[in-house]
Parts: structure tokens; C-alpha cells; sequence
């Protein structure tokens, strides 16, 4: 097995979350989507804001994206409805346009937990095409926050050593 | 034994398809093709009854509508007219209905409803009101407006490709009572609504802040689509004298606008909706085989029996029959079955023109009674549930009703007064 395989196979999540030390970024399902807004430009590392409902689980997650785009339909929105195509982009549209809490602007929630792989974190998050995930305990309560990037730095210091270990 | 074979595969072929048990392209094709697998029909005749014409003048049509979908001119054109009509919410249900049935007569309903929804979401959304009364009117006027036209409406391209009429002849036969059933429609929705939607201020400055200009994508594409557009059109209305069929005009302006646009063929033809085309081969290979059986020779029998083979009573008849068909099951396999109906009944000595008129009236306007009557109603419904605004099938049906009653009953008055005096 090649070290990126066992890489992919054998290192957990909670071994490579905080390796950039990007903090989770929570907010409630009620708070309004300026106040996540303003949450989120004071910690621009985090793409995936995560909401969580009054018993502190989480119920859903906002990509940075896509809570940019309601912010930009209520002010203008003539510049989202240009490139819209069919009915799956009218859709969006709508979501972002009617979007005035965090409830009302998130998707489903998206996490993994603390012993799963990287390699599962990974395919998580091209299944969603989202650029992180929520590390949970069994409740369903964040514990941490895994970058897509961490993910990448794994593996490319693992693609970086092959041809060190070929040698030797 | 053939003629058993036949009527089951047709009924079960329908059922599947009112019942969207399976996909209703899948459909028609498996129904067409146990025609000629169970020997009711051969490959070629079944392949003869596919009328090509109707194939590529939705292709051309699908071509045109989807490059110019591209340039942003549906929203241009919506935008622009709700900053005419100001910030008033009832007026901005009428003219972005009356866009929806202006747009419906040339392009296809679909693509119209769907390319003006993002400004209706928006306005509702400006409004705090549910966007479903804005939804519903939108469908309702997209398929009183596509009555118009030949190209307007799947049951209008259908009739005119088998009765041999042209784009002049449905639009001087057609609008005069599409237009009289839309302004009617007006008062109807007014009715509807009237409480539903109250003045903000803040609504009159959002519409007035919008900025048109902001959403065409291509502008130097928006003006050679139409100019192509147009030319089409034109094409449409002197395809007759110029001796060519309307799949030619409209096959001729999309491949004219792919050319001049230097557009990708490949991207291009992935924008055409190849299910529908194939659910009209399907369609035509399935009704060839209750043709060739002679169910459509009884059936139109039958009807000539049961109306006396009184001239009056036939027409009307039909439209209602198409009427309220049209609104339990899909307008377009409605409208395939019935087309060899009306031939039939031509050959038993009625006059063909008035039954022509009352089929392409009832198809078209009985779409409007339920969400499954006519394709728009389905894909806008089905948009209406993705933005988080589910329509209820009764909740359709309480507005449908209405529009198609008073349309048909509006119909039946042209239709005595014009053709049956």
C-alpha cells in the first residue's frame, strides 16, 4: 500500500483538523443573515458556517458562497438573475432572494465524525461539493471544523515523500 | 385479436403516463414500440407516422429559445416592464402575467415561465407574500397566450403540421379569442387576488431600483438572437406562399443563429429536450397503431353517431371534450389521439375547419384546469416546491377550473359565432 493510500485509509479526522487552525463557525437558525454575514467576515478562514439549533446540535451549514449570494440578491439581485438557466438555478435563486435568517439561508447539515478517515472526509465533501465539514460527537454537536485544505496538505505531503522512499 | 392488442397497449401507454408511473417519454416509447414488436404496425409505417415536421420545428424552436436564454432577455424584458408598472403589487401580477402570455405565443411556455420566475421570486420576496398566486397567474396566462399562435402551444404544432395550416391561418383563427380569454382572465385574476396582495412602499422602491441592464449577459448575442428571432417569425407567417413547411423556417433561423454566433454545436444541442421529442415519436408510433387497427375509424364513428353528425354539436362538443380531457390527462397525447379523430370525422361529410379550431381551443385551454394538464404547469409547480413553495393539486384546481370554464365557454361563442352561424 503506497503512503497515500494509508494515508487516505488509516489517518483520522480528529488527527487532521486544526493542522491550519481554522476554527468552527457557529451561529444560531435565528440569527439574521447580515449578523451571520458580519460573524463570517471576522473569520474569513472558515468556508462553511455551521448553524446549530438552542441545544447546541448541529441542524445545517451555510457555504460562505452561498451566503454571499443572499446578501447580494436582496441588494441586487439583477446581478444573479443573468446567468440563470433552468429551473435548478431559479431554485437557488429563490432561496437566496426569500433567505433573511440563517434557518431560512442554510442547507443540510454536513459533518463527520472525529474517528472517520480523511479519505471519507474527502469523499464527503465532493459528494456535498462543499469545502469543509463539522466534526460532531455521537449527539450531533460540533466539536471542531476540517478544511478541505488540511485535507490537501495531507496528502500532498505524502505525494512529496514517495519519490524520497522510492529512492531510499 | 390486433384491435385488442392495440386498445390495450393505448390504455395502458395512457395510464402509465397520467399515472407518471414511468417516465411519460419512456413511456410512448415502449407504447409505440410494442406496436410494432406485438405486428399491429411494421417499422416503416410506424416510422412514417412520425411527423418530422413537428420534430424539428420544436427542435428549431428549442434551439432559438435556448441561445437566447442565454443573453438574459427574459429577465431584461421583465424587469423592464415591472419598473412600467410601478410599484403596485396587482399590477405587477398583471403585466408580468401579461409578459408570461405575450412571450408564450412565440417561445415555448416553459422556458417563458421559467426565465420570468427569478422577478417574480423577487417581488414576492419584496412583497413578504408568497410567490403561488404570482406562480399560478404566470401558468394560467402562458397557456391562454400560447393559444395564439401555431408555435405557441404542442397541440397547435400538431394540428397545424397534420391539417396542413400555416402560421397566418392559426394567428387570424386563433388570437382573436386568445386575446378576448385573456383580457377576461384579467377581471378573473383581479377577483382572485384583489386581497392577496397589498401596496408597500418599499416594494415601489425596489422594483424602481432594479436595473435592467444589469442582466443581459451577451448583448451582441441578444441582438443578432433577435434579430434571427424576428426574421423566423416573419418566415413563419409567408412560410405558406414560399412553399416551405414551418420545421424549414425554424431548422433554417436556429441553424443561421448557430452559425453567425459561432456557438458550439454540441453545447447547443445539449440545451434541446431531447425527452420531449422522443415522447412525440413515441406518441406518433402508438396512435399509427390504433389507426391501423381501425379504433380511430369507430371511435370517430361513434362521436358522429352520438352528435347526430350535427355541424354545431360536433364542434362544440369537441372543444368541451378537449377541454376537459386536456386538464385530466397531458394536452399533447390528447391532441395526437384526436388529430386522426377530426380527419375521420372530415370524411364523414362535416366540415373540417370549425372541428380543427375547437380541438387546438380545448387542447390549449383545458391545460389550464389542473397541475397536470399542460408540461409549464408541471415544471413551474415543480420549481414552486424547490424555492420552498409548494402547490397543492386543489390548490391549482380551485383557479384552473375557473380560467378553463369561463375560456371554453368564450370559446364555444367564437366558435358558433364565427364558423357554425
Amino acid at each position: 500500500m503506497s503512503n497515500r493510500t494509508r494515508l487516505a485509509k488509516q489517518r483520522t479526522v480528529a488527527a487532521t483538523q486544526r493542522l491550519l487552525e481554522i476554527e468552527p463557525l457557529l451561529v444560531k437558525e435565528n440569527d439574521t443573515v447580515g449578523a451571520v454575514m458580519r460573524r463570517s467576515a471576522a473569520q474569513p478562514e472558515t468556508r462553511l458556517i455551521g448553524v446549530v439549533d438552542d441545544a447546541g446540535i448541529l441542524v445545517g451549514v451555510i457555504p460562505i458562497l452561498r451566503l454571499a449570494e443572499t446578501v447580494i440578491a436582496h441588494v441586487v439581485p439583477e446581478s444573479l438573475m443573468g446567468g440563470i438557466a433552468d429551473v435548478a438555478d431559479v431554485a437557488r435563486f429563490g432561496h437566496a432572494v426569500e433567505a433573511r435568517s440563517a434557518r431560512e439561508a442554510m442547507m443540510p447539515p454536513a459533518s463527520i465524525a472525529p474517528e472517520a478517515t480523511i479519505g471519507d472526509a474527502f469523499k464527503e465533501m465532493h459528494r456535498l461539493r462543499l469545502s469543509g465539514l463539522y466534526v460532531v460527537d455521537p449527539a450531533g454537536r460540533p466539536t471542531g471544523y476540517l478544511d478541505l485544505l488540511e485535507l490537501a496538505i495531507q496528502y500532498l505531503d505524502a505525494i512529496e515523500a514517495e519519490p524520497a522512499e522510492a529512492a531510499d | 385479436m390486433d384491435v385488442t392488442i392495440a386498445a390495450v397497449v393505448f390504455v395502458l401507454t395512457y395510464a402509465v403516463i397520467a399515472t407518471e408511473r414511468l417516465d411519460k417519454t419512456l413511456a410512448a416509447l415502449l407504447g409505440g414500440l410494442a406496436m410494432i414488436v406485438l405486428g399491429i404496425i411494421d417499422q416503416h409505417d410506424a416510422f412514417a407516422a412520425i411527423d418530422f415536421n413537428v420534430i424539428f420545428l420544436l427542435a428549431g424552436m428549442m434551439i432559438l429559445a435556448g441561445i437566447l436564454r442565454q443573453t438574459g432577455f427574459f429577465q431584461w424584458v421583465a424587469i423592464r416592464s415591472v419598473k412600467v408598472a410601478g410599484g403596485e403589487p396587482l399590477r405587477l401580477l398583471l403585466v408580468l402575467s401579461l409578459i408570461a402570455a405575450v412571450l408564450s405565443a412565440f417561445l415555448d411556455n416553459v422556458t417563458t415561465v421559467v426565465l420570468i420566475a427569478p422577478v417574480t421570486l423577487y417581488i414576492a420576496s419584496v412583497l413578504r407574500v408568497s410567490p403561488v398566486p404570482f406562480l399560478i397567474s404566470e401558468i394560467l396566462a402562458s397557456n391562454i397566450g400560447g393559444t395564439a399562435t401555431l408555435i405557441g402551444d404542442p397541440p397547435n404544432i400538431l394540428i397545424g403540421s397534420a391539417a396542413g395550416l400555416d402560421f397566418g391561418q392559426f394567428l387570424s383563427n386563433m388570437a382573436p379569442p386568445a386575446v378576448i380569454i385573456y383580457l377576461v382572465f384579467n377581471v378573473t385574476l383581479v377577483l382572485f387576488f384583489r386581497h392577496d396582495l397589498e401596496v408597500h412602499a418599499e416594494v415601489r422602491d425596489a422594483v424602481l431600483a432594479l436595473d435592467e441592464s444589469e442582466v443581459i449577459a451577451d448583448p451582441a448575442l441578444l441582438r443578432m438572437s433577435l434579430v434571427v428571432i424576428g426574421l423566423t417569425l416573419i418566415g413563419f407567417l409567408v412560410h405558406g406562399a414560399l412553399g416551405f413547411e414551418p420545421a424549414t423556417i425554424a431548422l433554417l433561423g436556429a441553424t443561421v443563429l448557430m452559425v453567425l454566433s459561432r456557438a458550439d454545436p454540441e453545447k447547443v444541442f445539449h440545451e434541446v429536450e431531447w425527452p420531449t421529442l422522443f415522447f412525440f415519436v413515441g406518441l406518433f408510433m402508438l396512435v399509427e397503431g390504433i389507426v391501423h387497427v381501425g379504433i380511430i375509424a369507430a371511435l370517430a364513428d361513434g362521436l358522429f353517431a352520438a352528435t347526430g353528425g350535427d355541424q354545431t354539436i360536433t364542434t362544440l362538443g369537441l372543444l368541451w371534450l378537449s377541454g376537459i380531457a386536456s386538464g385530466i390527462v397531458d394536452n399533447i397525447p390528447y391532441t395526437a389521439t384526436m388529430i386522426p379523430v377530426v380527419k375521420q370525422l372530415a370524411e364523414e361529410g362535416l366540415a373540417i375547419q370549425p372541428l380543427w379550431w375547437a380541438l387546438a381551443l380545448g387542447a390549449d385551454l383545458g391545460g389550464n384546469a389542473t397541475i397536470i394538464g399542460a408540461s409549464a404547469n408541471v415544471i413551474v409547480v415543480n420549481l414552486a416546491a424547490r424555492a420552498g413553495h409548494p402547490i397543492g393539486f386543489r390548490q391549482f384546481l380551485k383557479y384552473g377550473s375557473v380560467v378553463v370554464l369561463e375560456s371554453l365557454v368564450i370559446a364555444s361563442v367564437y366558435l358558433w359565432v364565427r364558423y357554425l352561424m
